[in-house]
Order: C-alpha cells, then sequence, then structure tokens
C-alpha cells in the first residue's frame, strides 16, 4: 500500500469513526488496546461491543489470537478473502489500525455461541480431532494460537462453512494447511468435527 | 516458509493436495505432521507464526549478531513484511518476494534511506522473483508471472503477463526462481508432503525460456529446495535442500547438493543426506543409486539462500566461498540453525564449513531469520529476514 493510500484509508476510518486523534494513526506501530476498542466501534454492528457475535453465520472475534485476527484482516483488504458484508470494512481500516484491532479483540473474553449440539455427534468428533491433529496447531482446547483461530465455541453454522469450505478448496487460506488437512474429510467427518468444536468452552 | 512458521514451519507445511498422498492413511494427517510416527504424535513442535507486521528497525536485535572481525551488520532496510528472495534492478532498486503475505516489493536507495513500495500484493506466496532485461519475473505458487519495464512504474507498475501455470496439485508449493547461465529461469516444486512418493511433476527443480516455452526437468529426487546458484568460474549448479521433518532431532540433515548436468535424481523419498534409507520409502532402494550430497548441513536447520562471493569488498579468502543462510528449525527440541555459514569448495577434498553470522537466537528465543542472500554492486552483503521483514546489511572494513 502506498503512504498515500494509507493515508487515505486511515482518514476514512477518521470519517467513520469521528473520535480519533492524530496521535492514534500516526506515529510508531506499537500496539495500543484501548485505541483498538475505539477502531473496532464499527465493527460491534455485526460482531457485538466484544468480539462476541450473535447472528448465526457471523464468527465471534473475542478471544481470537492477535495474529490471526491481523492477518485475516489483511486478506480481506488484499481481496484474498472475499466476502459481501466483510470486506467493505477491512478495506477502510488502515494499516496502523490492524494491529490495535486485533489486539483488542484477542482482549476480551469470548462467551458460548447458542448451538444446539448432538451429544453423539460431539462424542464423534472428539477422538476425529485427536486422529487428524486438530488439536496440533489449534491447541489441546482448541483456543488457537499465533496465527491459527480458536474454534472452541465457535458459531455453529460458520465453522461449518468454513471446514467444508476448505474441503472444496473454495476458502481463502492464510497458507494453504487447512485445505490440505481438510482433503482427508468426509461429510460425515465433518459435521461431527462441527459439533464438537461448537462444544467446547470458548475461554480458558 | 516454508516450513512457516509460518516461518521454517512453513518449509515444511508444504504438502500437496490430498490425491498424491501415499496411502489413504497416510492421507488424514497434516501437513506438517505427516511422516509423523506414533511416538512422535504428543510432540509439541509446531510452526513458528510469522508476525503479521514487519519489526521497526530500532527494535531488531542485531546488535546481538556475531560476525568475524571487521565486519559489520546493520539494518539497511525495514517495514517489508515476510521479505523473502531478492533481486537488484538495473537501476538499483531492490526487489524481494514474499510468502503468507503475499505482497511483491520493491525497495529504493534515496541516499541513506530507503523506501519500500509494494508493486503486486494479493499473490499467492509470490516467494521467487527475478530480475532481467528490464522486467521483473515473479513466481507465485500457480503461475510465473512478468511485470515489464517495471524499474520505470513503481508507482503503478503494469498488469504481470502469465508465462506458465504451475501444476495444479502444487498448492503447496512456494517457489524460488533464479537466472541460469544457459539465460533459463530456473524454479522448485517441492514434495506434495512431508515424505511420499511424489509424481513426476513434484521433488523436482526444473528450467524454462524467459518467454515461458521449453520447460524441462533439470534435477529430480529433491525434496524441496528454496536456494540455488551456480559457481562463478565453473558455472555449475550448487542448490540447498530442505531435509524430511519428524525422525528425529538429529537426522536428516538438510543438504547442499551439486548438479553439475541435467537428468540426476538426488534421492527423495528413498534415501536422505545420502545415507539414510527412508523408513517407509526406502526399502528395495539403496542410497548408492543417487547422486550424494556434497555436504550436510545439520538437522532441521532451514537451509534457504545459498550466493557465491565474487565482489572485492570481503577479505580475498572468502572469494568463491558460497554463504549460506539457516533461516532456523522448528522440527527440533532445541532450536539450530539461525545462522549465516560459508562452504569453501577444495579440489580433492571434502568442504569446509564455517560460521559467518551467529546469533539470531537466544537459547529457544528467535532473534532473527536469515532467509536470502543478495550481493551489492560495492561487494557488500544484503541478508532478509522474514521474521523481522527487514533487510540486513553486511559490510567489511580491515
Ligand atoms: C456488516 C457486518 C459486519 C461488520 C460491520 C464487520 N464484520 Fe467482520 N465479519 C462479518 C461476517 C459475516 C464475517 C464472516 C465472513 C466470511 O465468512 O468470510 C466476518 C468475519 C470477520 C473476521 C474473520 C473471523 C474468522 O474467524 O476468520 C474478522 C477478523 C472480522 N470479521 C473482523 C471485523 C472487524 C475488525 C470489523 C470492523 C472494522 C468487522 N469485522 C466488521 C460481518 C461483519
Ligand atoms: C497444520 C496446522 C493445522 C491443522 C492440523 C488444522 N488446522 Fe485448522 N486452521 C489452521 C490455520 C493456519 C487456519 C487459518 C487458515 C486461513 O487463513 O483460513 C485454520 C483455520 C481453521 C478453521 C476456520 C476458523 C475460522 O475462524 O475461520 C476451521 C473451522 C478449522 N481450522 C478447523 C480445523 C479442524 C477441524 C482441524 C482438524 C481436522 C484442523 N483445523 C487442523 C491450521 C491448522
Amino acid at each position: 500500500m502506498t503512504s498515500r493510500s494509507v493515508a487515505l484509508a486511515v482518514l476514512s476510518v477518521i470519517a467513520l469513526l469521528g473520535a480519533l486523534t492524530a496521535a492514534a494513526t500516526t506515529g510508531t506501530p506499537a500496539v495500543d488496546v484501548e485505541a483498538g476498542r475505539r477502531k473496532a466501534e464499527v465493527c460491534a454492528q455485526c460482531h457485538g461491543p466484544d468480539g462476541n457475535a450473535t447472528a448465526p453465520g457471523t464468527p465471534s472475534i473475542a478471544g481470537m489470537p492477535a495474529f490471526y485476527t491481523h492477518w485475516q484482516l489483511i486478506m480481506y483488504r488484499d481481496g484474498r478473502r472475499r466476502d459481501p458484508q466483510m470486506t467493505p470494512f477491512a478495506e477502510r481500516l488502515g494499516e496502523g489500525d490492524l494491529a490495535d484491532v486485533a489486539a483488542f479483540y484477542a482482549a476480551q473474553r469470548a462467551t458460548a455461541r447458542p448451538a444446539s449440539t448432538d451429544p453423539a455427534r460431539v462424542a464423534a468428533g472428539r477422538p476425529l480431532a485427536e486422529k487428524f491433529h486438530c488439536t496440533s496447531c489449534h491447541g489441546p482446547r482448541l483456543l488457537g494460537q499465533g496465527q491459527v483461530p480458536r474454534l472452541a465455541g465457535q458459531d455453529f453454522d460458520y465453522l461449518m462453512k468454513r471446514l467444508s469450505g476448505y474441503k472444496a478448496k473454495s476458502a481463502s487460506d492464510l497458507d494453504g494447511m487447512m485445505t490440505m488437512v481438510a482433503q482427508g474429510l468426509t461429510a460425515a467427518d465433518i459435521e461431527s468435527l462441527v459439533h464438537f468444536m461448537a462444544s467446547l468452552p470458548p475461554a480458558p | 516458509m516454508s516450513p512457516s512458521r509460518l516461518a521454517r514451519p512453513l518449509t515444511v507445511l508444504l504438502l500437496g493436495g490430498g490425491l498424491l498422498w501415499p496411502s489413504a492413511a497416510q492421507a488424514q494427517q497434516p501437513a506438517w505432521k505427516q511422516g509423523q510416527p506414533p511416538s512422535m504424535s504428543t510432540s509439541p513442535l509446531a510452526p513458528i507464526p510469522a508476525p503479521p507486521s514487519p519489526t521497526p528497525a530500532a527494535q531488531i536485535p542485531v546488535d546481538k549478531i556475531k560476525l568475524p572481525p571487521g565486519f559489520k551488520i546493520s539494518v539497511w532496510a525495514d517495514g517489508i513484511s515476510n521479505a523473502r528472495s531478492m533481486t537488484f534492478g538495473d537501476r538499483g532498486t531492490v526487489f524481494l518476494g514474499s510468502r503468507v503475505a503475499g505482497n511483491v516489493y520493491a525497495v529504493v536507495d534515496r541516499g541513506g534511506k530507503r523506501e519500500v513500495k509494494v508493486v503486486a500484493k494479493g499473490l499467492m506466496q509470490p516467494s521467487g522473483v527475478l530480475f532481467k532485461d528490464g522486467a521483473l519475473y515473479v513466481a507465485e505458487i500457480p503461475r510465473l508471472l512478468k511485470f515489464e519495464n517495471i524499474e520505470a512504474s513503481l508507482d503503478s507498475p503494469p498488469a504481470p503477463k502469465v508465462l506458465y501455470e504451475y501444476p495444479k496439485e502444487s498448492h503447496h508449493n512456494w517457489r524460488y526462481l533464479a537466472l541460469g547461465p544457459d539465460g533459463k529461469l530456473y524454479f522448485n516444486m517441492g514434495a506434495p508432503c512431508n515424505i511420499c512418493d511424489p509424481p513426476d511433476t513434484h521433488a523436482n527443480i526444473s528450467r524454462i525460456n524467459l518467454d515461458g516455452t521449453g520447460f524441462e526437468y533439470y534435477a529430480r529426487g529433491v525434496r524441496n529446495s528454496v536456494g540455488f546458484d551456480w559457481h562463478p568460474v565453473t558455472k555449475e549448479l550448487y542448490f540447498t535442500n530442505h531435509g524430511r521433518d519428524w525422525m528425529g532431532d538429529d537426522v536428516p540433515n538438510d543438504t547442499l547438493h551439486h548438479a553439475p548436468r541435467p537428468g540426476l535424481h538426488f534421492g527423495y523419498p528413498h534415501c536422505h543426506q545420502g545415507d539414510i534409507q527412508d523408513p517407509d520409502f526406502g526399502a528395495g532402494r539403496a542410497c548408492s543409486e543417487f547422486a550424494p550430497p556434497l555436504l550436510k548441513l545439520g538437522p532441521h536447520v532451514a537451509a534457504m539462500g545459498i550466493r557465491f562471493y565474487t565482489g572485492s569488498m570481503f577479505p580475498s579468502e572468502y572469494r568463491h566461498r558460497a554463504f549460506i543462510a539457516l533461516k532456523g528449525s522448528w522440527n527440533r527440541t532445541q532450536k539450530s540453525g539461525y545462522r549465516i555459514m560459508t562452504v569453501e569448495l577444495r579440489p580433492g577434498a571434502p568442504p569446509r564449513y564455517e560460521v559467518f553470522a551467529d546469533g539470531f537466537r537466544d537459547g529457544d528465543k528467535v532473534l532473527g531469520r536469515p532467509t536470502y542472500i543478495q550481493w551489492m554492486p560495492d561487494g557488500s552483503m544484503l541478508v532478509s529476514d522474514d521474521y523481522h521483514g527487514a533487510i540486513y546489511r553486511i559490510t567489511y572494513q580491515p
């Protein structure tokens, strides 16, 4: 991004939020959670004030590893991940905003999304998460780490859409790992894994 | 990348589509875990994540890097997220590729200050870059691209021409790109897995004409080479190669190879480091069937860029030595690599392998990850670091 387009993006965020100080948009890239809270106000209509969304299909981003949120915002902004609702908001964020917003959401406590998970499916999904090494990358309790997202307690419909997308090779994918992993899953595996992931507590 | 960690983690992460897996059972394993024996299934070793923002120069601990007497290192440019391989334009622009960042960069030297521009973005791991006759060639995973007359239009780069489309099932295959003495573009097509019997289209180094025609395989049985160079005198190809993961902390080694002619087979997946038969794919094959490595570079070190020294700034003993960047391990209990080495080729004797730059880690703490090497016209060295998103410059003064 050129410095001019960064400036434009920053300006549009200022216009949008109406509450940014010049200091928050210039200077060092040190991460500022409070600035992140203000910059994320515009996101609340869909993701909730603290990153806990309620609409089925919209992911909760509270308690997500900061690197993950940051990378995904870069992917939306650069057109590598596309969504009609999400893309325009990512495009309005400036380079310096991404780390702040990501840090703000990482610091929020995730709450469980309502899901009518089927206990039999949950029980079938648990061993699959070990067998396919989901836990190696996403962490033993699927809370995520580094550039790998939290899955525990995430919205059921969203998990289903994403995991099926990797399997169909149609989902965006930062490094190609998930697409590869999903190739070994059957439709029944995906269903069971989604029930299992949605049933887990979303915070430590 | 590699395993990317996205860092070396990524290098190994490569793996390809499920169709290429050796068996149904193995097809269920994730990229970088694939080939891990049950005894290691609880290993906490996982790729090191690539930070999404580059580190500002003032926060990069270059003062921790140890060099031989007379050498100095400084941060030459920062703000280059996920900086990978480098190539110089005719007018002095340094172009760089990246992996997960999806960007191609141009760094313009403005007398003591460097300006960083993004000349292409949103690409799929555009890690290979090469400048030739005014054009920038970029190898991303799915395509080989050409940006004509790039230095005249750094602020509004032309739309690229697609010169070549790589095999479809090579989804997890980031590439290195270099110009051979024969005027052809060389690139790797790595194995689509940690360990598997790859199809002919993978685990090789191949070449193509500058106009995208005349594709041919050059070297086979190469698990994944993301660095090569040609000897300044003999003009023969030397390349680094990443050894497989999950065979333990101390084997196999990453390796340096010599490919003086096309058609040689370097052993993957049957034989590793010239003397270890693969536990799954070695049966019925002998290491003696394959071209042996010239040198073992260390286990899991993530050997990346290699460049022979032809400049005149460094002391004469460095002339024609190969410098190799070891980005550093993830698949090892104690980290290894995180150094720049030199290799002196000696007729009739084994190569001499020495540490040049050390200290890119402090115990288990990553201080930097040297990734690729490029010589400046004055003979000083540029080193990219894809962890900090920076370029270092190493100079010598007696
Ligand atoms: C109009 C509704 C809407 C608004 C406003 C919105 N988002 Fe989103 N967001 C979505 C939807 C829907 C998705 C899932 C889209 C998809 O599947 O790619 C999403 C996905 C995301 C993701 C990816 C989460 C994951 O688990 O991969 C992140 C990160 C994110 N949004 C951050 C933000 C931020 C930061 C803002 C404010 C700058 C914002 N969103 C504003 C609807 C919205
Ligand atoms: C090799 C590491 C690795 C393994 C193993 C792995 N994942 Fe992932 N997973 C990732 C990464 C990295 C991402 C983010 C990819 C992207 O950019 O879309 C991800 C993303 C996801 C997402 C999308 C979440 C969101 O918020 O959008 C789901 C769902 C998911 N993984 C489920 C699984 C399941 C189920 C398994 C086991 C079958 C698994 N993963 C195994 C690394 C891994």
